[in-house]
This record gives structure tokens, C-alpha cells and sequence, in this order.
């Protein structure tokens, strides 16, 4: 039933990210790069990739920044294209998946504010993904009040910032905290959607995939704090209320109380899915060439990405789409530094699922 | 190096002779007090090189460790993180470079030394979401790379500095060398030289009056001489007209051949006479050449 009438809306944006993904790098693709001798082999062996046309017309000599713009300018295109395809509830997706890169980008003009920097240079920096129409008069504003009172409210993002933040945190809190707040917040908001206004499957995907990210950031973040003076009042407050780990009251507690790494390692391992993380990963150890933890994340991310193109009829495969598409271009960019660095041990560290 | 151009302008006394001479001795020890600072400068230097060498090697290797921990960070953190690092810094600095000096042969050089204060650490927040554990290795592995960095800098100053003073020293050890000591040498034996010249000068100047005294006194010998003849001929004369007249007068009487027997006796003695003042003048030009002879022998 949930496919009878899909195709009438989203028919043609699923068509088009399907035939998108079938210009993913395959493994057999990533082993070439990983051959190459320069950047300019790596370009050769782009040209035969969908990236052909927007590396074809570089004339500067190449580097590594540079590549990855232009791949992420290609990203960027595709993305702008879908959702103008879109309409009603994809749209709403599509803005949902843009919020994420809307919180970084507005904390980038925060902390900018806070210490008088150029804006138009700040404006450079901002991801494109996160754009939107009221980003530049963020940059009007020169103090915190007014920035808050006359640019935030109009934002998709004010709701977070209404709920959690009072206008004296903007200026008390770390940037840091207030970023880790709001993705809370974002998240809790994308997963309320995702299940109660999403199709079948798609929910079911996109709750998979979001309470993987709220674990893989509470995660993060209870193992990046145990350094740190926060108090286990401001580590709850960053901890998503969704997810494996956090959903669970008491294991939310103890990711937040708990200050040292072999005790968090015991209780992330008694999650499922979590219990190899740490054999895994070295981030603890000095053995270089293990996995780290960022790997760990990234690899079971791509799995939930890939096997969200398994179902049909879903938005998820847009999200999943994207997100393949950035770590594609995080893979090149990985792979162009190692070549370019001449660190070759390394080189294989990507990430390939399909 | 002719003689003439390479030397003092002084006056050819024996008082600047002194002077010079003991400007001889003050550049030669000068010289060699130089030419030791020299050396040990040169020593340092060479340690230095070497140590120069190590630490670019090593910077070479630290700062490519480095780059590459930041290429992990932006993977991890799969974005621009170099705007939240930025921002994140605050007033308090971390690494600090103190500075100190260093004697070297009266040479200061500057020495810097990294000082990291462990409390401090700006970005203990900086991916918190995620990537945090990247950002503070590389925090790390830069800390190391700018520790090298603050070594290097302050071989690379004393390397400068060090070659400089090298360079002025031996400037200073050759000029003293083949300029001051030469010149100074020239202008002792220039000094010397002028100063023979006028004892011989002089020595030959009291020859020559000595030359005319002795002819002045040969001229004024001879003149008493003839003097003295003449006087002798007019007595002679006189006696000879007296004898004459005596003669005539014998017939007068006995008496008269005894004053005769007197003249007679008395030219004799006059004759006599003449002869020993000829033979006194000759033996004294002799001892003349030997007073000559001698006072050359003082000089060469």
C-alpha cells in the first residue's frame, strides 16, 4: 500500500538518486586511485568517474583543497537539483537533512561575532549545504542580542535555540557546548519527524539512521569530555534522549558521569552493535595504523547508507545518497593527502561499501 | 709591498722606533689572542653546522607527521575545523618561547627555549561531536613540530650571529697578519736604516773637518818653519858677519877665536833642532790614520 502512490510525487527523485549512486566510486575504483603516483593521476583517474566534467576544467595546479572543492561544488549541484524536484513531505526531508549543516554554519557566524572577524570571510567558510536566505543578515548583526532577537528567530533553527538556550548561554557557554545542544536538539526534532510524518519504510530507515548518529555523538562525546571540567549536569544536556545508549535513562547517566575511559568502554560494549567498537578501534592505543573510532563510526554509518538503497520507495535513499557522496569525497580527499603527503602506509584507511 | 708606500709616516727618530717597536709587539700578541677566539669561535660554529643539520632533519620529519595528523583531523571531522580552532583561542598562551643568553668567546648568542604550560589546552572542546580525539593528537604531534621549530630558530640565530663575528675576527687576524705587522716592520727597519745613514753621515762629516784641521795645521806648521829658517838664516847671517868680523879683528887679539868656537857651536845646535820637529810631525799623521781606522771599525 505504502508504494501505490509514491511514485506520483517522488518517483522521479528516487530514479534520479538511484541512477546518482550508480556513479559511486566502487572498490575496484578507490584501489586505482590508491596506485596513483600525483594528483595529476588521481585527476586522470576522476576523469573517468562523473567528476570528469568538473575536474576537466582546472587549470591551476592541483591540490589537494582543491579537488575536494570542486567534488563538494558537484555535491553541492545535485543536492540544489533534488530539492528542487521536491515537493511537500520530500521537501520537508530535504530540509531537515539541511539543518545539520545550518547549526554549523550559524555557530560559525556566532563565534565570529563574539571575536569581530571579517564577515564576508566568514561567510567563505560556511558550508553551502547549510545555506539559507537569512544567512547573510546573521552577519548584520554585531552583538549577541541582536543577533538573536532579530536574525535566529526567523530561522528554520530558532525552535532549537527557543528551547534550550537561554540569550546569557550565547555568551557564558563554549561555542562547543552550544553546538552539541542544538544537534541534540535537531536530532530529537528529525527523529519526531521521521516518525510520524515519514512512509513506512522510510521511517523505519531514517529512525535506524538517526538514533545511529544521536549513539555515535553521545559516544563522541562522553569519551571527548572525560578530559574536560564539564560537569555531568552540562554533559546530559548534550546527550540526545534518543538512540541504543541514551534512550536508556540509566546508561544516559552513567555516558555522563562517568570519568574514565575503561569504565565507558565496558558500557558502550555492553550495547550490541557496540561491542567490537573498542577491539577495534585503537583510539587508545598507539598503534598507528589501527582503526579509530572515527572509522568505526564512519564504516557503520555507510552500512546503514547502503543498505538503505535496498528498499524502494523511501526518501531514505536520498539521505543515504548524500551522505555517500560525503564520504566519497572525504575518501578522495583522504587518499589525494596521503599521495600528496607521500604516506602511503596509510592510504587504505578509506571507506568503500559499494 | 714597495718599501716606501707600505710604511708609517714618521719621522726617522729613535724615539719612534721605540713607539714602533712596541706597536710590533701589541699586534703580535693581539694577533695571537685573535687567531685563539677565532678558533674556538670556529669550533662552536662547526658544532652548531651540525647541530643545524640534525634539527632541520628532524623538523623535516616532525612537520610531515604533523600535516598528516591535520589531514586525519579533517577527515574525521570531515570539514573546515580550522575557523573552530581559531575562534576557540584564548588569551592565555599555551607555548611560550623564553629567551636566554649564551657566552660564547665574548660572543652573546641568543638561546630559546620552548615552554609549555600542560594546564592550558584551548580546544579540549574542539570536536566534541566528533573527531575530538584527532584534534588533540594533532594538537600534539604540532606542539612537538613547533618545539623543533623553537630549536631550530635558536641554532639558526647563533648560526648568524656566529658567522659574523667568525667573519669579523678573521677580518681582524689578517689585517693584523699580513697588513699591521708588515707595515709596522717596514717602518722599524725604514727607522733603522735612516738612522745608520746618519751616523755615517756624521761620522763622515767629522772626518772631513778633521781632514781640514789637519791641513790648517800643516799650513801653519810650515809657515812657523820658514819662520823660523828665515830667523835661523838672519842669525846665521849675523854670526857670519860677526865671525867675519871677529875674523878680521883676530889679528887683534886671542880672545877672538874663543867667541868664534862659540858661533860655530851654537849653528850646530840650531841645525839640530830643525831636523827633530820634522820627524815629530811625520809620526803624527800616522797615529791620525789609526784613529781613523779604529772609528770605522765602530761603525760597520
Amino acid at each position: 500500500m505504502e508504494g501505490l502512490f509514491f511514485n506520483i510525487d517522488n518517483g522521479y527523485i528516487e530514479g534520479l538518486v538511484r541512477g546518482y549512486k550508480n556513479t559511486l566510486l566502487t572498490s575496484s575504483q578507490y584501489v586505482n586511485l590508491t596506485q596513483c603516483d600525483t594528483l595529476e593521476d588521481i585527476k586522470l583517474q576522476l576523469g573517468a568517474t562523473e567528476y570528469s566534467s568538473v575536474l576537466s576544467d582546472i587549470n591551476e595546479t592541483l591540490s589537494t583543497s582543491l579537488i575536494e572543492r570542486k567534488l563538494n561544488n558537484k555535491l553541492i549541484e545535485e543536492f540544489t537539483y533534488i530539492k528542487s524536484q521536491s515537493n511537500s513531505t520530500l521537501t520537508k526531508f530535504l530540509e531537515f537533512m539541511k539543518y545539520g549543516y545550518m547549526i554549523d554554519n550559524i555557530l560559525l557566524i556566532i563565534s565570529g561575532t563574539i571575536h569581530n572577524r571579517d564577515k564576508s570571510e566568514i561567510l567563505k567558510k560556511c558550508n553551502a549545504l547549510g545555506w539559507f536566505e537569512t544567512l547573510p543578515t546573521l552577519t548584520i548583526a554585531t552583538d549577541l542580542t541582536s543577533l538573536y532577537e532579530t536574525v535566529l528567530i526567523d530561522t528554520p533553527l530558532a525552535k532549537y535555540f527557543q528551547s534550550c538556550l537561554s540569550i546569557d548561554d550565547l555568551d557564558d557557554l563554549n561555542i562547543e557546548i552550544i553546538r552539541n545542544i542544538l544537534y541534540k536538539e535537531y536530532l530529537e526534532d528529525f527523529n519526531n519527524f521521521a516518525k510520524n510524518e515519514l512512509p513506512t519504510p522510510s521511517n523505519e530507515i531514517m529512525e535506524r539512521i538517526i538514533n545511529f548518529e544521536a549513539d555515535k555523538r553521545s559516544i563522541n562525546i562522553s569519551i571527548n569530555s572525560l578530559d574536560t571540567e564539564l560537569s555531568t549536569e552540562d554533559k546530559l544536556k548534550m546527550l540526545p534522549n534518543i538512540g541504543l545508549l541514551s534512550s536508556n535513562e540509566n546508561i544516559k547517566h552513567q555516558l555522563a558521569s562517568i570519568t574514565d575511559l575503561e569504565n565507558l568502554q565496558v558500557l558502550i560494549s555492553s550495547i550490541g552493535i557496540y561491542k567490537d567498537i573498542f577491539n577495534e578501534s585503537t583510539a587508545n592505543s598507539n598503534d598507528e595504523n589501527g582503526k579509530s573510532l572515527e572509522d568505526f563510526f564512519y564504516e557503520y554509518e555507510m552500512r546503514l547508507n547502503k543498505d538503505a538503497f535496498t528498499q524502494q520507495f523511501t526518501f531514505s535513499t536520498v539521505w543515504a545518497y548524500i551522505k555517500s557522496k560525503e564520504q566519497e569525497i572525504r575518501n578522495i580527499t583522504w587518499i589525494c593527502e596521503c599521495i600528496a603527503q607521500n604516506q602511503r602506509d596509510k592510504i587504505n584507511n578509506y571507506i568503500s561499501v559499494y | 709591498m714597495s718599501g716606501a708606500a707600505n710604511r708609517e709616516q714618521v719621522f726617522p727618530t729613535r724615539m719612534t722606533l721605540g713607539v714602533m717597536k712596541g706597536k710590533l709587539k701589541g699586534a703580535q700578541t693581539g694577533h695571537s689572542l685573535l687567531k685563539r677566539k677565532s678558533e674556538a669561535l670556529t669550533k662552536r660554529f662547526r658544532d652548531i653546522t651540525k647541530r643545524i643539520d640534525d634539527a632541520k632533519r628532524k623538523m623535516g620529519r616532525v612537520m610531515q607527521t604533523a600535516a598528516f595528523s591535520l589531514a586525519e583531523v579533517s577527515y574525521a571531522t570531515g570539514g573546515n575545523i580550522g575557523f573552530q580552532v581559531q575562534e576557540s583561542i584564548s588569551n592565555n598562551a599555551r607555548f611560550k618561547v623564553k629567551a636566554r643568553q649564551e657566552n660564547v668567546s665574548g660572543v652573546y648568542l641568543p638561546q630559546f627555549e620552548a615552554d609549555i604550560n600542560e594546564s592550558i589546552n584551548d580546544f579540549k572542546m574542539t570536536g566534541l561531536g566528533r573527531g575530538g580525539q584527532q584534534v588533540q593528537r594533532a594538537r600534539e604531534v604540532y606542539s612537538k613540530a613547533v618545539e623543533t621549530l623553537v630549536d631550530l630558530a635558536s641554532l639558526q640565530t647563533a648560526f648568524v650571529i656566529l658567522d659574523d663575528v667568525i667573519k669579523v675576527t678573521n677580518r681582524r687576524v689578517n689585517a693584523i697578519e699580513h697588513v699591521i705587522i708588515p707595515r709596522t716592520e717596514n717602518t722599524i727597519s725604514y727607522i733603522n736604516s735612516e738612522l745608520d745613514e746618519l751616523d755615517r753621515e756624521e761620522f763622515y762629516r767629522l772626518k772631513k773637518v778633521q781632514e781640514k784641521k789637519q791641513i790648517a795645521v800643516a799650513a801653519a806648521d810650515a809657515e812657523a818653519k820658514a819662520k823660523k829658517l828665515k830667523a835661523e838664516k838672519e842669525r846665521l847671517e849675523a854670526l857670519e858677519s860677526k865671525k867675519a868680523q871677529l875674523e878680521a879683528a883676530k889679528e887683534n887679539g886671542e880672545n877672538v877665536k874663543e867667541e868664534i868656537k862659540e858661533t860655530e857651536e851654537a849653528k850646530a845646535g840650531v841645525v839640530e833642532e830643525s831636523v827633530v820637529e820634522e820627524e815629530k810631525e811625520e809620526e803624527e799623521e800616522q797615529s791620525g790614520d789609526l784613529v781613523a781606522q779604529t772609528e770605522d771599525d765602530v761603525i760597520f
